[in-house]
């Protein structure tokens, strides 16, 4: 039997890379196959390829067993190619259905009007055949975040896909989410679809597919079936070196609370209470954790304790002083360093060079500006100290921002940051996009930083990851923290429950940390 | 998600204040009618008089339909993702060759109505071109849509007087045939609302352009491609959909209305008159104020379109009654009413990828 899908010697450039050089994929039909690899490893691009959105520009796509050469997405579509995109792909204002029929909407009165009564019908039908619970009626952005990816595969079933594509489709879903779409990825197999997704995430690739394909730097190293690798073996074909997969974490040794946060209230620029009464506090040598997906109020709660929004009611003390309404500048001053969520919203001016960069919220400090001039000498010395010592690629203080990689973008706003010497280091998602050897650097560096008597206050919504750094873990719903716990005693299914705002089964009171006031 | 739990509350608000406006004009009118009655001869009693009769809505109905033809085509070039406030432009270069084009086809005797339709079809004609340059500009060559707008309704304003000056020797054209007027037996008679019976045909051309304009957004295929174009451009292109192909029909589809409305300002008076920022006057910004008051609905929009152009009435009929204020202060009554309305009503819900070019296969 031919395999659904194969790619033969694809080669895609972009001025400047070749983002996938002679790659080749065999996927079997009714197969789940995962692409694995880092950020910027070209997974993306070559199912784009596939998907017809990038034409390549050498090498065959074959697609049951024909040789295709997709001009557009529509002609993917009608080979049986449907891809769901990390960013989803739908109109927030229209409801399911007529997402789902956008651009095959069934007609009636010769092809005037839309048949809406037809295409709930269709969609229920097939809704329901997947087993998956989408009512036709409900708007997408009513509708949760696993809702609205069922939506995206339905959308693709509807056209008559045979092979479905899903970029990172497990970024932005709870581990019981997570769940939920590997069985439906079992449904999808069952009936003879094929499922090709791409992840970063080992656990997962080995879990829910029965191939894997490894990319790295535009290069197929290796396809191997999950029954026959093991983590490590797959990690360093995707690193191309040995990774060390647990950091070494040694008890901190806390000291007294550098930041405490009682009460806080902050609404979010539409006047929408999204942080509701938070409370707690971190202390210096220790990492504090909040877990949470993304949009539960975590962005704003950081941005109320960094001074970039202000909180309605409660108070932030940091080093025994209410800084709730202090300036942004005064926070940095007093020594609260910041990693931001969006590094190239907020955490870097991509225009500017990493010498100006480097300058960023030290543009006042004594070191850097004297009577009203700033020494460039010296911000370029300090970029260069920030560029060697946090192995910043290329090290070369003239490169804009924008020309930087994700990773090394992150290294450099976490290399200024750390170079403030602050008492506290408020991180978002210090990894978010970031390949797994820059992921370890940074998260030796946070250590570091607690180790040394910092505090540290982590967000993210890595389970995994933030499990495995801090010393207290809380968990925050609806703009609430459901609980604190230790990381080492809690399970990543009671983490799932608290994030999705359940109770776990175990009385939380044995997962909190004794002297845990709250 | 947060947008579902941020979105419920400004609908109920706008919706509580669009009642509280309402109930605003119910109380004044009723305390209006009551000044009639007993001061009869008081400005308010005036004003009631005014407000009640029946020419002032037919006046009203009038004025609304370059703005409401224009607001129409806005709509449906922003509901696509392009912002087109070259509307004024657009009215502005059919109104010209409407008039121009009825008077060379009459030749040398006055027009016949069949002529006149035929010389509407031509500012069509002429005002889509114009768009059609614009969304070339725009889709093709991803310039500012604002800057590009601007520059449709600066050509304009420079091109029709100037071919006006040629053609007739001054900003003015020549004088042509206006619209006979339908009027519906039986009907008409009605008193007030009978003014909707017995009226120019490009009112009811504007009626049929409201409702289809209605069927075409909210139930055809296209219809929903151009909203998936101005809220998620990139979904319509995994979709399969030319995001540009929608966005050039939509923009095209702007000019047709604009060209309808512009050709109907001018035929309605038989001339098309060029001084200063034209007979057209800032119409086609009202009518981009127009549907956004009216929030994209052609409906809303035609009903906004139609508050200000009974306000416009209003204040020409107070001109000749005398009021005792100065004529060019009663003249600005149409447009603080609007910003008001506007500033009270306060958030529409703008295309989420308005304004914004798009590019298949780019990230």
């Amino acid at each position: 039997m031919a395999d659904a899908v194969r790619l033969d010697g694809i080669t895609k450039r972009f001025p400047g890379v070749v983002a996938n050089d002679d790659v080749t994929l065999e996927v079997e039909r009714g197969s789940v196959h995962a692409l694995l690899g880092e950020n910027g490893a070209g997974k993306t691009t070559l199912m784009n390829v596939l998907y017809g959105l990038y034409q390549p520009e050498e090498g065959r796509v074959v697609v049951d067993g024909e040789e295709q050469s997709f001009e557009s997405p529509g002609d993917a579509i009608d080979a049986g190619v449907g891809m769901i995109h990390q960013h989803f792909m739908l109109v927030d204002t229209m409801t399911v259905a007529e997402n789902i029929t956008l651009g095959n909407e069934p007609r009636k009165w010769g092809w005037l009007a839309v048949d809406r009564e037809q295409a709930r019908r269709e969609v229920r039908e097939l809704s329901e055949r997947y087993g998956f619970a989408v009512e036709p009626d409900a708007r997408i952005e009513t509708v949760s975040v696993g809702v609205q990816q069922r939506v995206e595969i339905l959308k693709a079933l509807y056209r008559g896909a045979d092979v479905l594509i899903l970029d990172e489709p497990t970024a932005v879903l709870t581990p019981q989410e997570v769940e939920e779409l590997l069985a439906v990825f079992e449904e999808l197999t069952a009936a003879g679809k094929t499922v090709i997704f791409i992840t970063h995430k080992l656990g997962e690739a080995m879990e829910a597919a029965d191939e894997i394909t490894v990319l790295r730097d535009g290069k197929n190293v290796g396809s191997v079936s999950a029954d026959d690798t093991d983590r490590e073996a797959l990690a360093e074909l995707m690193v191309g070196r040995e990774v060390l997969m647990e950091t070494d974490a040694r008890p901190s040794d806390p000291g007294d609370e550098t930041l405490c946060v009682d009460g806080l209230t902050v609404e979010d620029s539409r006047g929408v209470t999204v942080v509701d009464g938070v409370s707690f506090g971190v202390r210096a040598g220790e990492v504090f954790g909040i877990a949470g997906v993304d949009g539960n109020g975590q962005s704003e709660l950081v941005e109320a304790i960094t001074g970039l929004r202000e909180p309605t009611a409660g108070r932030v003390d940091f080093e025994g002083r209410d800084v709730a309404d202090w300036s942004r500048i005064d926070h940095i001053e007093a020594g609260m360093a910041y990693i931001p969520e969006d590094r190239q919203e907020r955490g870097l001016v991509m225009d500017f060079d990493l010498v100006e960069n480097g300058l960023l919220g030290s543009q006042h400090a004594s070191a850097f500006a004297a009577g009203g001039r700033i020494d460039w000498d010296r911000a370029r010395d300090h970029a260069e100290a920030v560029v060697e010592e946090y192995d910043v690629r290329p090290p070369d203080p003239d490169a804009r921002s924008v020309s930087l990689s994700g990773g090394n973008q992150q290294k450099f706003i976490v290399g200024r940051e750390f170079e403030r010497d602050p008492s506290l280091l408020v991180a978002t998602h210090p990894t978010r996009g970031v390949d797994i050897g820059s992921t370890e650097f940074i998260n030796d560096r946070l250590l570091d930083l607690r180790n040394a008597g910092g505090a540290v206050l982590l967000v993210s919504s890595k389970l995994d990851e933030v499990q495995m750094l801090s010393d207290r873990l809380a968990v925050m719903h609806g703009g609430e923290l459901m609980a604190v716990v230790d990381p080492d005693d809690v399970t990543e299914e009671e983490l799932g429950l608290l994030m999705a705002g359940e109770e776990p089964s175990r009385s939380l009171s044995s997962l909190r940390l004794a002297g845990e006031e709250s | 998600m947060s947008d579902a739990r941020a979105d419920g509350s400004p609908l109920a608000d706008r919706f509580s204040k669009r009642t509280g406006i309402t109930v605003a004009v119910g109380v004044l009118f009723v305390l209006l009618a009551g000044a009639r009655l007993a001061f009869p001869d008081t400005i308010a009693g005036d004003l009631f008089a005014i407000v009640t009769d029946r020419t002032t809505l037919g006046a009203a109905l009038r004025f609304a339909v370059p703005i409401t033809l224009a607001a129409l085509g806005g709509i449906f070039a922003e509901k696509s993702g392009v912002i087109n406030i070259g509307l004024e432009g657009l009215l502005i270069i059919s109104a010209f060759t409407a008039v121009y084009a009825t008077d060379t086809i009459a030749g040398e005797g006055a027009a016949t109505q069949a002529e006149l339709w035929l010389g509407l079809l031509v500012g069509v004609v002429a005002s889509t071109l114009l768009a059609g340059l614009f969304a070339v500009v725009c889709i093709e060559f991803r310039a500012d849509q604002i800057i590009a707008g601007l520059a449709v309704w600066l050509i304009a304003l420079g091109l029709a007087p100037f071919a006006s000056q040629v053609v007739y020797d001054g900003p003015n054209t020549a004088s042509v045939t206006t619209p006979a007027t339908v009027t519906i037996p039986v009907l008409a008679e009605i008193p007030f609302f009978g003014a909707l019976f017995d009226a120019s045909p490009f009112v009811y051309l504007m009626f049929i352009a409201v409702g289809l304009s209605w069927y075409v957004l909210n139930r055809t295929a296209f219809g929903r491609h151009v909203r998936a174009a101005g809220e998620n451009p990139k979904a319509l292109d995994t979709a399969g959909v030319s995001v540009s192909r929608v966005r050039y029909a939509a923009v095209l589809l702007s000019g047709v209305l604009s060209g309808a409305g512009g050709g109907a300002l001018a035929l309605s008076i038989g001339q098309f008159t060029g001084n200063g920022a034209t007979m057209v006057n800032g119409k086609g910004f009202i009518a981009i104020v127009t549907y956004l008051f009216g929030n994209y609905n052609p409906v809303g929009a035609f009903l906004s379109a139609l508050l200000f152009a009974g306000l416009d009435a209003l204040q020409f009929s107070l001109q000749t009654v005398g009021t005792g204020l100065p004529s060019s202060l009663v003249r600005v009554i149409p447009f603080v009413t609007v910003i008001l309305v506007l500033a009270l009503v306060g958030r529409t819900q703008i295309p989420e990828a308005a304004g914004d070019h798009y590019e298949s296969g780019e990230d």
